[in-house]
C-alpha cells in the first residue's frame, strides 16, 4: 500500500521532471499576447500528448504539457460519502486561496479534484526541482489529513453513540 | 492525392498486421508456458506496428504487450537482457497501460516505470511525450 503509493510519486516525479521544459512563447494568432497554450490549446504543434497516469480506479493525475505551460490535474480517492464532502470542502478552501499559492488554477479541470498551472514564469521566478517537490509533498500530504480527519469524526460520532445508549 | 493512397494502402496492411499480430500472440503464449517472460515480451515489442493510424492494429498489439508485461515477474533480469532499443517503445506502453486505470496493471507498469526511468533516463520520457508519429 505505501509502496504503490511511493511508485505513483515517483512515476508522477519523473514524469514532471521530463516534461517540465517550458520556455516564452509569444501568442502566435494575437499581437502583444503572452497565453498558457495548455489552457487555449489552439495550436497542435505546440502541445505535447497528455498523460494521465491511473494508481488505481480512483486516483489518476492527467499531465498535460505545451510549449510555455504545464497542466497537472489530480483526483484523490473518495472512498464513500463523507470522504467526498469533506474533500470538497477541503479543496475548494483550498482553490479559493490560489492566488497564494501562485501555481494553484481556481478551477479543477472537468472530472478532476485539483488542477495546477506551471508557466514559464514561473519557472524563472522560481526552481524547477522545488516546484516539482512542492507538487509531489502537496500529493503526499492531501493523503493523508483527509483519513485523520475523517478517522477522528467516526470516533466522535461513535462515542457519542456509546454515550447515549448508556 | 497522397493521403488518400496512404489511406487505401492501410486498410489493405490493417488485416495482413492484424494477423501478424495474432501469429505473435500464439509465438508468445507458448513462450509464456516455457517460463520466458522477458523473451515474450521482447517479440511482443518487436512488430509494433508504428506507422499505422488503424486503432484496430494499435489495440490488438496493445492486447499482446499487456499480457507479457503482466506476466513479468523479475525485473533485474527484465533489464539485464532487453536491449536499449526497445526502452522507447516499452515507454510509451507503460504509459499507455497507465491510463487504463486498472489496478494490477496500473501496479505493474509503476514497478516498471520507475526501474526503466533509471536505465534510459529522462529522455525516454520526454521522447514518449514528443512523438506524434509513432504512437501506441
Amino acid at each position: 500500500m505505501a509502496n504503490s503509493l511511493r511508485l505513483y510519486l515517483t512515476c508522477i516525479r519523473n514524469t514532471l521532471e521530463a516534461a517540465m521544459c517550458l520556455q516564452n512563447f509569444p501568442c502566435q494568432e494575437v499581437e502583444r499576447h503572452n497565453k498558457p497554450e495548455v489552457e487555449l490549446k489552439t495550436s497542435p504543434e505546440l502541445l505535447l500528448k497528455p498523460i494521465l497516469i491511473c494508481r488505481n480506479e480512483a486516483e489518476k493525475c492527467l499531465i498535460e504539457t505545451s510549449i510555455n505551460s504545464l497542466r497537472i490535474s489530480l483526483k484523490v480517492k473518495q472512498a464513500d460519502e463523507l470522504e467526498n464532502i469533506l474533500t470538497k470542502k477541503f479543496l475548494r478552501f483550498l482553490s479559493m486561496r490560489a492566488e497564494a499559492f501562485q501555481v494553484l488554477r481556481r478551477k479543477p479541470v472537468q472530472g478532476y479534484d485539483l488542477s495546477f498551472l506551471i508557466t514559464n514564469y514561473h519557472c524563472e521566478e522560481m526552481q524547477k526541482h522545488k516546484l516539482i517537490d512542492f507538487i509531489v509533498q502537496f500529493m503526499e500530504a492531501s493523503f493523508h489529513p483527509l483519513h485523520l480527519v475523517l478517522w477522528s469524526v467516526v470516533n466522535y460520532f461513535k462515542y457519542y453513540a456509546f454515550l447515549w445508549t448508556y | 492525392m497522397m493521403a488518400a493512397t496512404v489511406d487505401f494502402v492501410e486498410a489493405d496492411n490493417a488485416e495482413a498486421i492484424i494477423s501478424r499480430i495474432e501469429h505473435k500472440s500464439r509465438k508468445i503464449e507458448s513462450l509464456l508456458k516455457q517460463s520466458r517472460p522477458v523473451e515474450a515480451l521482447k517479440t511482443a515489442l518487436e512488430g509494433s506496428p508504428p506507422n499505422t493510424r488503424d486503432e484496430r492494429c494499435k489495440s490488438a498489439n496493445w492486447i499482446v504487450v499487456h499480457r507479457a508485461i503482466m506476466a513479468i515477474k523479475d525485473l533485474d533480469a527484465l533489464f539485464s537482457s532487453l536491449d536499449p532499443e526497445y526502452y522507447d517503445i516499452l515507454m510509451k506502453y507503460l504509459y499507455r497501460g497507465l491510463s487504463t486505470g486498472d489496478r494490477p496493471t496500473c501496479d505493474q507498469c509503476l514497478r516498471i516505470h520507475e526501474r526503466l526511468t533509471e536505465r534510459a533516463g529522462l529522455g525516454c520520457i520526454l521522447r514518449s511525450l514528443a512523438d506524434t508519429m509513432n504512437t501506441v
